[in-house]
């Protein structure tokens, strides 16, 4: 049982294992591509899970900074400011209810500086 | 940090619910018994037992006159309703106290909220919002937040439809409920919402349907089944023989309206009231059909005066129909298909009925309440903060449109080697420990869409929290707001004005002003008061009402008196007063007059008497109104002004029609009948004083014209820099105040010329000598013949030597010596006392 202040969520332990899965499923078709149209199936599962409440998020892409404490992350290359999500392992899996939803798993993250370039100079 | 209100409730004519907002999400409460989200409003007294709702309802079966509805409309008035059961008359605030308490039975949670935020509509005036306060408090609410109902169901419909771009839009709000009707015309503008304009009718809504089936088609079909004596006003009067029949008939009535909006036709079952017989004792048990069409053509009248109302707002605000998005339906009478099809028809704007009619004013009414800190609980809140070693005040935005939100805090004390922490409670942000200071700043990141929950921590260098009362951060994204609530009419204040021996408005706050509010006006002792005097007394008297109105027809809010016996030294003629007004989102009016002249200071928050409405007076006022009509007529058909002449004929035709409705009146009338026709009587008055404006701004305008003329040429030939500048000034201004409608505004122009006149003329030798040998003749009155013929004997001698300074003083002193009935004959007239 996982919870934040106010919110109380009970998430069995295999829902983070779907979660986790179907996320890396997602990567996979779209590293691989969908011959087979699983896409279709990945969705109808994803709202099952939303209807109970979990949705998983994938912040690739997305800024960060110390203060973000939805994701643990490795800092690749030596710049250290103007950070990106490279790369994400885990995603962040969050429980709750349409307007209000809590952190239950933090996402596995690699980031990257953007003036990556600049800081070696 | 104080709490969040988060209860709604809306207080309906017929129906009430409660709702409330947490975390981002509103529930509406069910009643536990039975599982329905409303309640009606409904109350009855069966021995020493208060039923409310459909108890109350049911039992109104068994005993009519024990069980009051539709109390709502008479809100705000001295009418008190007799329960037979109890031998004892309940008000309308005691009546909703007890709507309200019940409403507290839903809360499955068991919370005891403390505040509430309850809706009345936006034509509510301020003693009917004040009744409504009152009701809150009486139900036990330490603190009541009044919200306009559009502003309700705007906020509901804002936050549901989050996926429809509404930025920069606006529509109406067409809220047809039971016993009232509002349409306002809301604009989103960055996200908060604001009524920009409204109209309504406080006593036009679904019951009045109610009644027009009782009166127009069940009546005529019971006379066809019996021998009935003047049946309606035998069933409407308290005394009347078949009044029992009314109030059931009107239940039967509202189920066969109701059963209309989804079948072509719906029956009553008259076998199903007890003891129904004619005059003659013949039983009366047959079954009446309504059909939709019947139902419709009764109804049509309303519907297309209430589609005016709307055009009326489009055209003062100059817009097209198409530049309004939709006309958003709530309130339970736009359930019927025609009031859709009717108000499409002729607004020709399409009409939105995404939102449940029934709950989205309740809905709207706790988002609101989620935004609200709850006021009045400023003890604990003192001794939390001294209690504290520090102190600590917060500001950010509770509503926010953006990905992130400014958040600020000030602190007060020892800020040394403390720490402080912000961490988001669903734990994605956390802004580390960082070292505190008077004044800190941070970005909030807010997730789209959500209700986000801060903790905000002081620490000590050990990591020991330390108190600065209160620590959560709310803010809601994605959501509306409210921008503010508009005041529904003028409020003015009264002062005199000696040149007409009449009062004159000042206007305060202007209608459609955005709530709460503050103004400061300073005006002047019109008459010495006495110290310790019986007598003398000043009227600070605030009327709500159009502000170019003549304050009679403007209802009266309060006044603050101070006289002889509340001063601490004689308060002399001239002396200014500061005035502040204060208004409260309630709509709450406060006043604090500071006295210059002994420094007092008095205040007062108005409390506005209800009002009250007795048949006979009633009577009396619109045959009077008819006489003053008949009369301005006359003048306009001499003066040839056949505009306003055709005006007033209209006019005479509506009062002459109140005159039948009032006559038609029992002195026990039991419905809200006399409500209206006063509402109806003071509108027409309103309009007859708009339709005489022309007279009265032709005479202000050859007014001007002609002190315009004089004053000029005086400037011209004797006015020094500053006098030549303030004439250039009022000149500048002449085409917009001659081209206003007010002529109150012209007047005051007029003053203005005149004190120039009277500034260069108190220069002038001829005017000072006239004035000088006016005195001397009226020598023998002079309280102090000594003095005066000293002063006498000196002036003449300045007269001689020129000395026309020395000449003022001296016509001055004199002047003061006059016996004071002739220095204040102007005192007669005053009606307040200040101008």
């Amino acid at each position: 049982m996982k919870y934040a202040q106010g919110i109380q969520v009970n998430v069995p332990k295999y829902i983070f294992v779907f979660a986790n899965n179907l996320f890396e499923i997602e990567k996979k078709i779209a590293l691989n591509g969908d011959p087979g149209n699983f896409l279709r199936n990945i969705t109808k599962m994803k709202e099952a899970l939303e209807e109970n409440g979990v949705t998983y998020e994938n912040p690739e892409g997305e800024p960060f900074n110390e203060t973000r404490t939805d994701l643990d992350a490795s800092i690749s290359g030596t710049g250290t400011e103007n950070l990106y999500v490279v790369d994400v392992i885990k995603p962040i899996i969050r429980a709750g209810a349409s307007g209000i939803s809590t952190v239950i798993q933090k996402g596995i993250v690699i980031v990257e500086s953007k003036n990556k370039g600049e800081s070696h100079e | 940090m104080s709490k969040m209100v988060n209860f709604g409730i809306d207080l309906g004519t017929t129906n009430s619910l409660i709702a409330k907002f947490e975390r981002g999400v509103v529930e509406v409460f069910k009643n536990p018994n039975g599982f329905k989200e409303t309640l009606p409003s409904i109350v009855g007294y069966r021995n020493d037992a208060i039923l409310v709702g459909e108890k109350a309802r049911t039992y109104a079966e068994r005993d009519p006159k024990s069980v009051i509805s539709r109390f709502k409309r008479k809100m705000g008035t001295t009418e008190t309703m007799k329960i037979a059961s109890l031998n004892a008359s309940k008000t309308p605030i005691e009546l909703s106290a007890e709507v309200l308490k019940e409403l507290k039975n839903f809360i499955h949670s068991g919370e005891k909220p403390e505040a509430v935020v309850i809706t009345i509509p936006a034509s509510f005036d301020t003693i009917q919002s004040n009744a409504t306060k009152e009701a809150g408090e009486l139900a036990g609410f330490k603190s009541v937040v009044l919200l306009q109902e559009p502003i309700a169901a705007s906020l509901a419909y804002a936050n549901k439809e989050k996926n429809i771009d509404l930025r920069n839009s606006q529509w109406i709000v067409y809220d047809f409920g039971g016993g009232t009707f509002d349409v306002a015309l809301v604009k989103i503008v960055e996200g908060e919402l604001t009524v920009i304009d409204h109209e309504g009718d406080n006593y036009l809504g679904g019951t009045d349907f109610d009644a027009k089936i009782v009166e127009e088609l069940i009546a005529p079909a019971l006379l066809k089944l019996g021998t009935f004596d003047d049946l309606v006003n035998q069933m409407k009067s308290e005394s009347g023989k078949y009044n029992r029949l009314w109030t059931m008939l009107l239940h039967k009535a509202e189920e066969a309206k109701i059963e209309l909006s989804n079948k072509p036709s719906a029956e009553i079952d008259l076998g199903l009231i007890r003891d129904l017989e004619d005059d003659t004792g013949k039983s009366i048990d047959s079954m009446i059909t309504i059909t939709r069409s019947e139902f419709e053509s009764i109804i049509k009248e309303q519907i297309d005066a209430t589609a005016e109302m709307m055009k009326k707002i489009l055209t003062r605000n100059s817009l097209q129909a198409s530049d309004v998005e939709f006309i958003l339906m709530v309130g339970g009478s736009t359930f019927i298909p025609y009031v859709r099809k009717r108000i499409e028809e002729l607004m020709n704007i399409s009409v939105n009925t995404s939102i449940d009619p029934t709950n989205a004013i309740a809905i709207g009414a706790a988002y609101f309440a989620g935004t609200k800190e709850i006021k009045g609980d400023k003890n604990q809140e003192q001794t939390r903060s001294n209690q504290a070693s520090l102190k600590a005040k917060f500001s950010y935005n509770r509503n926010s449109q953006e990905p992130a939100e400014v958040f600020q805090g000030r602190f007060e004390g020892d800020l040394k080697d403390l720490f402080y922490r912000i961490t988001r409670d669903d734990g994605a942000y956390d802004s580390g420990l960082k070292k505190l200071s008077s004044r800190i700043v941070e970005d909030l990141p807010l997730r789209e869409g959500e209700f986000n929950s801060f903790t905000f921590r002081v620490l000590d260098s050990k990591n020991n929290e330390i108190d600065v009362g209160g620590n959560s951060i709310q803010i809601t994204q994605g959501k509306y707001s409210v921008a503010g609530q508009l005041l529904p009419w003028d409020l003015c204040l009264v002062k005199d004005d000696l040149g007409k021996k009449d009062t004159i408005l000042e206007l305060l706050f202007s209608k459609n002003s955005v709530i709460p509010t503050k103004t400061k006006k300073t005006v002047t002792v019109g008459k010495t008061i006495v110290k310790g005097s019986e007598d003398g007394i000043i009227s600070i008297m605030v009327v709500e009402g159009p502000s170019e109105n003549h304050s009679s027809t403007n209802k009266p809010i309060g006044i603050l008196s101070v006289g002889g016996k509340q001063i601490s030294k004689d308060l002399l003629k001239g002396t200014d007063i500061d005035l502040t007004f204060e208004l409260s989102e309630s709509r709450d009016l406060s006043v604090s007059a500071y006295v210059n002249g002994t420094g007092q200071e008095f205040s007062q928050v108005f409390e506005p008497k209800p009002r009250a409405v007795p048949v006979k007076m009633l009577a009396t006022e619109i045959l009077s109104l008819e006489a003053k009509l008949q009369s301005e007529q006359k003048e306009a058909d001499e003066n040839g002004n056949r505009d306003a002449s055709e005006k007033l004929d209209k006019l005479i035709t509506k009062v002459q029609n109140l005159i039948v409705a009032a006559g038609t009146l029992s002195d026990d009338d039991v419905t809200d009948d006399r409500f209206k026709i006063e509402d109806q009587k003071r509108k027409i008055a309103q309009e007859m004083y708009s339709a005489t404006s022309s007279k009265r701004l032709d005479i202000a305008k050859s007014s001007y014209q002609a002190t315009k003329r004089e004053v000029a040429e005086l400037v011209n030939k004797n006015g020094n820099d500053r006098e030549k500048h303030a004439i250039s000034a009022v000149f500048a201004r002449e085409q917009v105040f001659l081209n206003s409608t007010n002529p109150e505004r012209i007047q005051s122009e007029v003053d203005e010329l005149e004190s120039i006149r009277f500034e260069i003329l108190a220069r002038d030798p001829e005017f000072l000598t006239g004035m000088f040998m006016h005195l001397v003749e009226k020598r023998t009155a002079m309280n102090d013949q000594v003095q005066a013929k000293q002063l006498i004997d000196n002036g003449r001698r300045l007269i001689d030597s020129e000395s026309w300074d020395d000449l003022r003083m001296v016509n001055g002193r004199l002047w003061s010596l006059m016996p004071s009935a002739e220095q204040n004959s102007e005192e007669m007239r005053f009606f307040t006392g200040i101008i």
